[in-house]
């Protein structure tokens, strides 16, 4: 299978406001040396905590944020060396889709308008062909044609999540940046969308780089999975591997605090591991392994040494003590 | 013996510009002391509508309670005083919001805040009250209770401050605690922590727990009973494994095979079509019926009751007459 995207020790720097009159400017590191790859037509899914730096290493990616350093090779080129009009020419190869099917959508702009507008912007096809492709496009995503020429505030948070996609679609991109795409929405209709968003990979052949909090929709849209944490990711392994082998505390800290229909409160469930806290402030993290204050196994090296990625079985963990 | 918390056919309307819709109708709950009841549904169902009714704090205009009681160890809320209604809550009726920031004052520490909810129904001094409210924090599981108790509600992050919230709604030992998602802003480790810390609550001092969500896998964990909403009424209602193992309603069945679950991958969801339709549009029949694989012609002409036709109640007319 060919890679699609290699990233290779991503770094993103957020520098912040001065503390006080002549306090220094401090840094905070959203993004730590990050490094995945991304096969074609496969599905990447990137989950974390809020803050873990999820969004901002996806945005980094196609750079929509700028890195401090790395690599992003897309398709053989480093998207991070080329020029803004060479960049303009590789945005049609990657689209995106957010969380907020809300406010991604201009609520003054018919619907047929929107899905049109990455055409326009790029000078893609004749105006018919243009029309033509929005069409098939709102067929394609589960919207009537009648409906074109009405304006976002007429359809529902579902329908207006199949509008984005549309419109991500119209350049026929070959990656799919996905924003926390069902969030928003109800359990019901994310059921639809990633129905949607299923068939549209397997029909299209399109890669997704697919960022959630939600364990069991990662589960059921992504064929590999990284679990960031601080800025890092601390466990990447193919989706059977990660969520029935999970080797990092943290992974399994996550896993066993989602909320399953298997536990029962009334055959007395209790969680198989606890954690306490919150994730620890992204300025000046702590030299050690970043999870070492809410881990149940942690050792005085973890405070001293910051673990690497390391292979173990199909996993890729960063732990003292995997497993 | 009848139930702590008792709704009975409660009705609530809305004045709208699509005139007056009845945002909850016929609804029936009923909670007991140490239990928990879950209350789940698509959004605009009805669920944080319920909650309020229950609290006192429809806010009206637009809206009204149209009918039927709602009763706490027997005296109905709905027909008691504004002043009566002020002492019972906080006292003995208290809720927790999805965000909590829309119910802490910035201005105030959360200390000062705790100990001003101790102070309106407990004959104490400011001095007592913030000792509890340091006390409480520390039972809620706030590191450095004391120097946290000082900090202004900006200074916390978001699992700290639903705590603070939880540690406010039971300082006076309510017997009924709201909860209406109460940790949907929320990282699942620290809703993790959130569910445990209900439950724990739960234990010390027999609280009824009302838990709304979304969430069937956090049903799963935390109810003893549930009851499904589906616009504004209940639909189905019994005990948790009742409805997770054999669930009755077209629609309780949709929500839980719509769950992407942790164990699999790959199979298609099961979906609900379409959307829950506004409420200025419902008609004579069911509700359902438009996202409806089993609708016949009685869905279209009258509305299915909550009835109990054989295994737990189910307002469904192919349930009721054994088509499904
Ligand atoms: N423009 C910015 N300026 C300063 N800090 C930022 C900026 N964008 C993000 N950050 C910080 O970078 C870190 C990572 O943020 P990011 O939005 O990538 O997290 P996330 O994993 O996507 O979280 P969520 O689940 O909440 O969407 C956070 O600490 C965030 O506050
Ligand atoms: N102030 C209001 N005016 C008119 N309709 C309202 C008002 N508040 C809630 N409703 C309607 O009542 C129904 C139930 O709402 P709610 O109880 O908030 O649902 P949920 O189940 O999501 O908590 C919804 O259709 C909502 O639009
Ligand atoms: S390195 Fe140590 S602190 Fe970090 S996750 Fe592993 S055991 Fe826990
Ligand atoms: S009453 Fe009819 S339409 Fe409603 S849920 Fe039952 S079968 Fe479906
Ligand atoms: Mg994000
Ligand atoms: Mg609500």
């Amino acid at each position: 299978m060919s890679v699609l995207l290699d990233v290779q020790d991503l770094t993103v720097q957020f520098t912040l406001p001065r503390q006080g009159l002549f306090g220094p400017r401090p840094v905070l590191e959203a993004v730590r040396q990050v490094s995945f790859r991304l096969e074609q037509g496969r599905a990447l899914g990137i989950v974390g905590e809020s803050g873990s730096g999820k969004t901002t290493a996806a945005m980094a990616t196609i750079r929509l944020v700028e890195a401090a350093s790395g690599k992003v090779i897309f398709q053989g080129e480093d998207l991070l060396q080329l020029d803004d009009a060479a960049m303009r020419q590789r945005r049609r190869d990657v689209q995106l889709i957010f969380q907020d099917p809300y406010s991604s959508l201009n609520p003054r702009a018919r619907v047929a308008d929107i899905v049109r507008e990455p055409m326009d912007l790029m000078e893609i096809g004749t105006p018919e062909e243009r029309r033509a492709r929005v069409t098939d496009l709102f067929r394609l995503v589960g919207l009537r044609p009648d409906q074109l020429s009405l304006f976002p505030h007429q359809f529902s948070g579902g329908q207006r999540q199949r509008i984005s996609i549309a419109r991500a679609l119209t350049t026929n991109p070959k990656l799919l940046v996905c924003d926390e795409p069902v969030s928003a929405l109800d359990v019901a209709i994310q059921a639809q969308i990633l129905n949607l968003l299923a068939r549209l990979k397997a029909e299209l052949g399109l890669s997704y780089l697919f960022i959630s909090h939600d364990l069991g929709v990662v589960r059921h849209v992504c064929d590999d999975v990284a679990v960031m944490y601080l800025g890092k990711i601390v466990e990447m392994a193919p989706r059977e591997a990660l969520f029935d082998t999970p080797q990092h505390p943290y992974t399994q800290a996550l896993l066993s605090a989602a909320p399953s229909l298997a536990r029962r409160k009334s055959r007395g469930y209790v969680r198989p591991v606890k954690i306490s806290g919150d994730p620890p402030s992204p300025i000046n993290p702590p030299k050690g392994c970043a999870f070492v204050e809410r881990c149940p196994k942690a050792q005085d090296i973890c405070r001293r040494v910051q673990p690497l990625l390391e292979s173990r079985g199909q996993n890729r963990v960063a732990c003292h003590f995997p497993g | 013996m009848s139930a702590l918390l008792e709704i009975e056919n409660l009705r609530v309307a809305f004045n709208t510009r699509h005139g007056e819709v009845t945002a909850l109708d016929s609804v029936s709950l009923t909670v007991n002391a140490g239990e928990t009841l879950g209350v789940v549904g698509e959004s605009g169902c009805g669920k944080s509508i319920t909650a309020l009714s229950v609290m006192g704090l429809i806010p009206s205009p637009p809206g009204r309670i149209a009918g039927g009681a709602i009763r706490l160890a027997g005296e109905d809320l709905t027909r008691v005083s504004e002043a009566r209604m002020r002492a019972l809550r906080g006292a003995e009726l208290a809720m927790i919001f999805q965000e909590p920031m829309t119910s802490l004052n910035p201005v105030f520490t959360v200390g000062d805040q705790i100990a001003e909810a101790i102070m309106l129904h407990q004959k104490v001094g400011h001095a007592q009250a913030f000792r509890d409210a340091v006390a409480l924090l520390d039972r809620v599981g706030i590191p450095s209770p004391d120097r946290r108790a000082r900090d202004y509600p900006h200074q916390l992050s978001g699992g700290m401050r639903q705590r603070v919230m939880i540690a406010m709604a039971v300082s006076c030992r309510p017997r009924v605690l709201i909860a209406d998602e109460p940790t949907t802003a929320l990282d699942v480790t620290v809703q993790a922590q959130i569910f445990d810390l209900l439950n724990e609550i739960q234990r010390d001092f027999g609280a009824a727990i009302i838990l709304i969500t979304h969430d069937m896998g956090a049903i799963s964990e935390m109810a003893d009973r549930v009851a499904v909403m589906y616009a504004g009424r209940v639909i189905e209602e019994a005990d948790a494994d009742d409805v997770l193992d054999h669930p009755q309603h077209p629609y309780t069945r949709g929500l839980i095979s719509c769950i992407p679950a942790l164990g699999k991958g790959d199979t298609e969801l099961r979906e609900i079509p379409g959307v829950v339709p506004p409420l200025h549009r419902l008609g004579a029949g069911c509700a359902f019926a438009e996202r409806c694989a089993h609708r016949n012609g009685r869905c279209d002409s009258g509305k299915p009751l909550l009835v109990n036709h054989g295994h737990h109640p189910a307002a469904c007319h192919a349930v009721q007459e054994g088509r499904i």
